[in-house]
This record gives C-alpha cells, sequence and structure tokens, in this order.
C-alpha cells in the first residue's frame, strides 16, 4: 500500500508550470448590463490606466509644445517621427499622413500595452487577452474599407474582388479567395498574431520565472542550475522587450499598409 | 527625411508581401473549404471539402503567381 503513495507525495511537491490559466483573472466589480458581461477584473483596469497613461502623455507633451522641444515632448516626438517616416511616408506616402494620429495612437498603445507583460508590478501583457487585439484589428478593418470607399467609390470593392489581367471565369475562383483573404484573414491575422506573440512571451517568462524559483529554493544540486536559469530569464526579459516593440511596429505598419491598399487600386 | 518624395514601391512593403502571400494561401483554403464543405453537407456527401481545399490552394497559387510573380 504505500509503494503507490510515493509518487503521489512527489507530485505534490514537485514543480507545477504555470499554465494558460494565468490569463484568467477574477472579476472586482461583478456588472452585467443587458445580458452583457461587463466586469472590471485587473485587464480592464489596466486597459483603462494604459489608455489613459497614453493620452495623458501625449496631452502633456503637446500641450504647448515649442519649437525646440524638450523633456516629454521630446520622447513622445520620437514616437511621431517614428511613425511619420518609418511607416505612414514608407508605405503610403504623403497621402497617408491625414492617417498618423490613429496610425500614433494604435502603435503607442499597443507598445505601452505589450510593455505591461515585464513592467512590474503589473507584469501581464493586455494584448495577451483577446479583446482588444479584436477590437483594434476591426478599428483597422473598417478604416481601411471606408478610406477604400471614400477614395474609389463601390469600385473599391470591385478592385478588390476582382484583380485585373485575369479572364472572366477564373474570376469564379479567384473571387471567393480574395473576399476571404481580404475582408476576414487580414483582420483575424492582425489580431491572432499580436495576442499569440504576447500570450508566448507571457507564458515562457512565467514558466521560466517559476521554475527558477523552484530551483533556487530547491537548496540541492538544482539551485546550481537555477542560477543559469536566471540569467537566461533576465535575457528573456530583453527579448520580451524586443517582441513587444516588433509586434506593436508590425500591428501598425500592417494596418498602413492595408489603407495604402485601399487608396489606390492594385495594379 | 530628405527632400525627395518617397520611392514608388516602397520598401517598407517587404513584409507585406510575405504576410499577404501567407494570407492569400490560408484565404484560398479557407475560402475553398469552407464551399466543399457546405456542398457536403447539401449534397450529404464526403469528399468535396478535400476537393475544396486543393482548388482553393490551386487558386491561391495562381493569384500569388499573377501577383508578385512576374515583378
Amino acid at each position: 500500500m504505500s509503494a503507490p503513495m510515493l509518487p503521489l507525495a512527489a507530485e505534490r511537491e514537485g514543480f507545477h508550470a504555470p499554465g494558460i490559466e494565468i490569463f484568467e483573472w477574477p472579476d472586482i466589480v461583478h456588472l452585467e448590463v443587458a445580458g452583457f458581461d461587463l466586469s472590471i477584473n485587473r485587464v480592464v483596469v489596466q486597459m483603462f490606466v494604459v489608455g489613459l497613461l497614453v493620452w495623458g502623455l501625449f496631452f502633456l507633451a503637446f500641450r504647448r509644445p515649442k519649437l525646440v522641444p524638450s523633456g516629454l515632448q521630446n520622447v513622445m516626438e520620437a514616437f511621431v517621427d517614428f511613425i511619420r517616416n518609418q511607416i505612414v511616408l514608407e508605405v503610403i506616402g504623403r497621402d497617408g499622413l491625414r492617417f498618423m494620429p490613429y496610425l500614433t495612437t494604435l502603435f503607442v498603445f499597443v507598445l505601452f500595452g505589450n510593455l505591461g507583460g515585464i513592467i512590474p508590478p503589473i507584469l501581464f501583457p493586455l494584448n495577451g487577452r483577446m479583446a482588444l487585439p479584436a477590437v483594434m484589428a476591426i478599428c483597422s478593418l473598417l478604416l481601411f474599407i471606408s478610406v477604400g470607399i471614400s477614395s474609389q467609390g463601390l469600385a473599391y470593392f470591385k478592385n478588390a474582388l476582382f484583380p485585373p489581367g485575369i479572364p472572366w471565369p477564373v474570376y469564379i475562383l479567384l473571387t471567393p479567395i480574395e473576399f476571404v483573404s481580404t475582408f476576414i484573414v487580414r483582420p483575424v491575422t492582425l489580431a491572432i498574431r499580436l495576442l499569440a506573440n504576447m500570450i508566448a512571451g507571457h507564458l515562457i517568462l512565467s514558466v521560466f520565472f517559476v521554475a527558477t524559483g523552484y530551483m533556487l529554493t530547491s537548496m540541492n544540486i538544482s539551485t546550481l542550475f537555477g542560477l543559469g536559469a536566471l540569467i537566461f530569464s533576465v535575457a528573456l526579459i530583453a527579448f520580451e522587450l524586443f517582441v513587444a516593440g516588433l509586434q506593436a511596429y508590425v500591428f501598425t505598419i500592417l494596418s498602413a499598409v492595408y489603407i495604402a491598399g485601399a487608396l489606390e487600386p492594385e495594379h | 527625411m530628405s527632400q525627395s518624395e518617397p520611392p514608388k514601391e516602397p520598401s517598407g512593403r517587404g513584409a507585406d508581401v510575405v504576410w499577404s502571400i501567407i494570407g492569400t494561401l490560408v484565404a484560398g483554403v479557407l475560402a475553398w473549404g469552407a464551399i466543399g464543405w457546405l456542398l457536403d453537407r447539401w449534397l450529404g456527401t464526403r469528399f468535396l471539402v478535400a476537393v475544396g481545399i486543393i482548388v482553393g490552394m490551386a487558386g491561391a497559387f495562381y493569384l500569388i503567381m499573377k501577383r508578385y510573380g512576374s515583378g
């Protein structure tokens, strides 16, 4: 009878890797309006804080803009310059400058949301939940559709669904593909790319830090490996910093690319 | 930064080409896979979803070659 007890005892004391449950937060305020669950949990609070932070930073930076910027205005102008030169002028051209406010806000909001994943004591990437990536992807979808309609009229849909230079019977084959790729796959991949990167990064960090703590406190040979794991965990933070910036950049540049595609018919 | 206009085919589109090729492939499989699946349900058959996926892939390849192949 005692033999089967041993593995059980070992299991209890063993290492438990954090799983997808670390993305679930209990409601702080339970709220239901007309059957919709509008409860406030930690992620919602973080979303409000990041939103306010982005708004506040831009407000403070450009409240009294100076010709020779200093301090906060300098920092926020770096963001604006980056979006303007690296994304808008590169991808859309001068025509795209009117989309600067949307793209800049998008970039900074996604970036700050992602950075929450590595900044103590927040340590949760806002975009690790589907809600925000999905809503931002839908915003980009609606934006590029309205840009297409306003710059090309209803010919936008004709240009988007019927690529030129193809014999007409082939349209039966290609038009469903074009429809799905433009109006469904684009927003879905936009959202999932960001979400999956944030989920993966958060899981990797959690597993590494929990494992590092477990090994360091195990007081046997594992403690030595724990030191190595600690160094690697810190390196992973740097990697997540890179991913946070990269994914904000990718989300913004692809939104810009879709807008550019809607501005003029594809050749 | 400089005074020159951005080039007609901006360099920032490299990533876009890659993503849109992947997107087209996925869209081809999804669109015609869904059509095949619906036909299967309608006709009570079971093979049309596979045919749809293959047709969709072929269509996606054709579209990609037409759009990016010559350039």
